[in-house]
């Protein structure tokens, strides 16, 4: 009997192992296939804004890739910033597993994050962040080295006396502060030079009226640099529209359509190139990676790239300046 | 010492046959169950493995055919359009009718209306005239041609038809939509044929992804495209391709010498087949995940595997329940024998299963116990007939002094005629000698008993005249009583020859019986000198010499009455010096049966 109870103890141990490995991998298997819930609040939802429309089709295309359920909510509006705290409001109401967040404001959201990381709901900043440390994981364009690789391509085509005017986006804005305090580094000792700086409120119409002060203002204005796609398109317009392109050179952050026919217009002589899609499609990637228990980057540099007029039609720059949206999975209408 | 074989070693390991033997089974079963599922899953990892490149090879070849045959289409397209009177005359000849245009137009509607995988199709000319879709779309004013591949390789290249990789079609403004081109350059007639013009298709990628994604299906693998300097053609990611999201060694697969490529290691790793087009110079690539392929083999290896462990288990079960029964009348033996050895003979018999060595063994077994049961009952009877006889030996063994004496006695008083006492002594000691010579019956009744103490009594009475006294009181509940034969003339013997002879009064000699407790008791007291304790303490030893040295003495009683009884039952002796005795027999007061009793 002693033998029996020898086998009967081998035997129960044998199934006991194979139980465990069976709901370890049924566990594992359960947590690939749980579907999470995603809000993503950008700073605005603008058709026109090429920036915006390939990071949120990035978002939209990690989370079908990772079987996870995204929803986009935001202003029409990028300076909007009590709408979009409306918009995380309601948010937070959803309690999604996590809020992929690009703030308007450096400080108007924090009270609002905080409530919902109280709530267990993670906070993934993109593209911007606030002052405050909430976020669980941060993917964004190194502003600085974006503002630095346009400074130094800027400081490539003046002279040393050329005058120079800043049209930023917002005040306040972490992108915004970073992209000048980078520009003017790269510009290096031809920051001295930067004789204005004015703020669009990422408003295509305030930034061509601005640039039109601003040239009237500056009459021996050399250059004007946009730190976001409203303000530097916008400054392209005027200088276009005051048929100014062979005097001034703009140069600027984030490229669309527009700025692109600008360039080939000879309007834009640089733009730098946020790597949009893969900023948000990273944001997706990284914050599914967390959910499910998985290694993650808690703060991803997407990157960026300088177009200039001989480069622009390189493969390379076609890849970035140009969403593939000839694709089944995204929506043709984008 | 015995040379110990490696069996017997392991043998030994065992505490018994059943183990060994399922061990051995066991052993053997699994070792079997092992190889057989090791080698059936590697065959099957391998076979599954070659099926699926074959399979996948087949595929893509089938697939980079069906992309030749469609670049062949275009091709068609392009010949028909460039060689088209109207194009040359519409884009070369300054004198071309308005009709021309119309036409021309009118061929290109109708094709991308039957074509839903071309976006854009026109002609340029170098002298700056164009015709684009329709005609009704706005031509982007700040491209510069020269700059675009698909034109310039058109119109300088020597194969007549050009084809880009996947790019941006920049032409029509306020578009720029991902395509492939496929360029074509028109000649002019009245210049020499040289190329002054340029046709292009763009193709989006409808086409392209329905031959790429069609085959693929079940294969849980996707197929990409790359052209000649391996930039992507068409991927089923391109976006996530292009953003750095995605990877594939393309390094690896424009290197590659064979038709297969494996990248990675484990299950991390890709599988890719490759099929190069001649035509196109592209590359179509099936990429399947080493993963994924392997799937198909590992849902067959857990199969195997399962299969293996459920035959383990019956096989366990079984060589259990093999041993079991092999081993079994060998421990129903065992067992039996083990009672044996412990005298209990009681038991029944081994079953015998079965006819081989142990079922033999087993009836042997038995016959033995039988004969050894038999022998042990005999020597039981045997045993009881000695003591039976030796019983019969010692209620034999009539004292013959009291013979010589009573009939000493008798002899005196015939001489001094006292004819009635010689009457009275002659017919009791008959009676004495009746009873006492009867000896058909171990047992008889106390009344008898009584009886032949009352003669004994009697002669002794008469004997000494002036000695003593006789009283016999038995209650009569007790008279059928069976009683062993002579216990009580014995000791009734005994009380007057150390008791009342050596009283120098004269001496009462009293028999008692009654019942008490469920028991018969008998009494034989007299009043004589008494013993002391030292004497008391060895009146039951056997070798203490009673009257006159004849062997009835108080030991006989004693060990007939406890041989008869047990040792519960027998005689008790009470003294007192100077006062007197008192013998007190107990035996049961019910009997069962007769005299069977041992």
């Amino acid at each position: 009997m002693k033998k029996y109870k020898k086998w009967i103890i081998a035997g129960s141990l044998a199934v006991l192992a194979a139980a465990l490995c069976a709901g370890l991998y049924v566990r594992k298997v359960q947590r690939e296939n749980k579907s999470y819930s995603l809000i993503y609040i950008p700073k605005v939802v603008d058709g026109t804004n090429d920036f915006w429309t390939s990071l949120i089709l990035g978002t939209e295309m990690a989370a079908k890739e990772y079987r996870a359920d995204i929803e986009i909510m935001a202003p029409e509006d990028e300076n909007d910033v009590e709408g979009q705290n409306r918009f995380l409001e309601a948010a937070i109401e959803k309690k999604p597993d996590a809020i992929l967040f690009s703030p308007s404001s450096f400080t108007e959201s924090d009270s609002l994050l905080k409530t919902a990381k109280e709530k267990g709901i993670h906070i993934v900043f993109v593209d911007s962040y606030t002052d405050q440390d909430v976020q669980d994981i941060t993917v964004a364009t190194d502003n600085l080295e974006a503002g630095e690789l346009l400074g130094k391509f800027a400081a490539g085509i003046l002279n040393p006396e050329d005058q120079i005017a800043i049209v930023a986006h917002v005040k306040g804005v972490s992108t915004a502060i970073e992209r000048e305090e980078g520009f003017r580094k790269g510009l290096g000792d031809l920051a001295e030079n930067i004789v204005d700086v004015v703020y669009c409120d990422s408003q295509f119409d305030k930034s061509y009226a601005l640039t039109m002060e601003l040239m009237e203002k500056y009459p021996n204005l050399k250059m004007i640099a946009g730190m976001n796609e409203y303000s530097s398109v916008g400054a392209a317009r005027a200088v276009k529209a005051a048929g100014a392109e062979k005097r001034i050179q703009v140069v600027g952050v984030d490229s669309s359509q527009e700025a692109v026919q600008l360039m080939e217009h000879g309007v834009f002589k640089g733009i730098v190139v946020q790597k949009a899609f893969k900023m948000g499609y990273v944001g997706v990637r990284e914050t599914m990676r967390m959910l499910r228990g998985e290694d993650y980057e808690k703060n991803v540099n997407s990157g960026c790239e300088l177009v200039t007029p001989e480069n622009m039609y390189s493969g390379e720059i076609e890849k970035l300046l140009f969403p593939f949206n000839t694709l089944k999975t995204t929506n043709p209408e984008q | 010492m015995k040379r110990n074989r490696p069996a017997a070693v392991i043998m030994e390991k065992f505490k018994s046959i059943q183990s060994a033997i399922f061990a051995a089974a066991s052993i053997l079963i699994l070792g079997a169950v092992a190889v057989v599922t090791i080698v059936s899953m590697s065959f099957t990892r391998n076979t599954i493995f070659e099926n699926s490149s074959l399979y996948t090879q087949t595929i893509i070849q089938q697939m980079n055919q069906n992309i030749d045959s469609y670049i062949d289409y275009m091709e068609n397209i392009a010949y028909l359009v460039s060689s088209n009177e109207d194009v040359q005359s519409y884009l070369f000849d300054d004198t071309a009718d308005a009709q021309a245009r119309e036409r021309i137009l009118g061929q290109f509607v109708t094709i991308l209306e039957s074509r839903g995988d071309i976006l854009n199709l026109g002609i340029i000319g170098t002298n700056g005239r164009m015709l684009i879709n329709n005609g009704s779309e706005s031509v982007n004013p700040d491209l510069d041609l020269d700059t675009q591949k698909w034109y310039t390789d058109a119109l300088n290249s020597n194969s007549s038809v050009s084809l880009t990789s996947s790019h941006v079609q920049h032409i029509i403004s306020g578009e720029r939509p991902w395509v492939i081109t496929l360029s074509r350059g028109i000649r002019n007639p009245s210049d020499g044929g040289a190329k002054e013009g340029v046709f292009f298709i763009d193709l989006n990628y409808n086409a392209i992804s329905a031959l790429c994604d069609e085959n693929i299906t079940g294969n849980q693998g996707y197929a990409f495209i790359l052209d000649q300097e391996g930039n992507i053609v068409y991927h089923p990611q391109q976006q996530q391709l292009y953003n750095e999201l995605q990877t594939e060694n393309i390094d690896l697969i424009m290197e590659a010498d064979s038709d297969t490529v494996l990248t990675g290691n484990g299950n991390s790793g890709k599988l890719y087949s490759i099929s190069r087009s001649e035509k196109t110079g592209w590359t179509v690539v099936d990429c399947v995940s080493v993963k994924e392929l392997l799937k198909k083999s590992n849902q067959a290896q857990s199969i195997y595997a399962l299969t293996s462990v459920a035959l383990v288990i019956v096989a366990l079960f079984f060589s259990s329940f093999i041993s079991g029964s092999i081993t079994l009348p060998i421990q129903r033996l065992r067992d039996s024998m083990a009672r044996v050895q412990e005298g209990d003979f009681d038991g029944p018999d081994v079953e015998v299963d079965s006819e081989n060595e142990i079922g033999s063994l087993t009836r042997s077994f038995n016959m033995m116990t039988h004969r050894i049961h038999e022998l042990m009952e005999q020597n039981v009877r045997d045993q009881e007939e000695k003591r039976k006889s030796e019983l019969k030996a010692l209620q034999s063994q009539i004292n013959p002094h009291f013979l010589y004496n009573t009939l000493d006695s008798i002899i005196w008083m015939a001489e001094g005629k006292k004819n009635e006492e010689v009457v009275l002594m002659t017919a009791s000691l008959a009676r004495l000698l009746r009873q006492s010579i009867s000896n058909e019956d171990e047992v008889v009744p106390i009344a008898q008993e009584i009886e032949y103490a009352r003669g004994y009594l009697t002669i002794q009475k008469m004997r000494y005249k002036d000695k003593m006294e006789f009283q016999i009181d038995v209650d009569p509940s007790i008279l059928h009583i069976n009683l062993i034969k002579l216990v009580l003339q014995p000791i009734i013997e005994n009380a007057i020859y150390h008791g009342l002879k050596y009283k120098e009064s004269k001496g009462l000699l009293q028999v008692k019986g009654y019942m008490k407790d469920g028991n018969a008791v008998l009494q034989v007291i007299d009043n004589g000198v008494g013993m002391d304790a030292d004497t008391l303490a060895h009146i039951y030893d056997k070798h203490k010499v009673n009257y006159q040295s004849n062997g009835v003495g108080v030991y006989n009683v004693q060990k007939r009455l406890q041989l008869y009884y047990g040792s519960d039952y027998g005689i008790v002796y009470e003294s007192e010096k100077g006062k007197g005795t008192t013998a007190t027999i107990t035996i049961p007061g019910i009997q069962e049966g007769a005299s069977e009793k041992i």
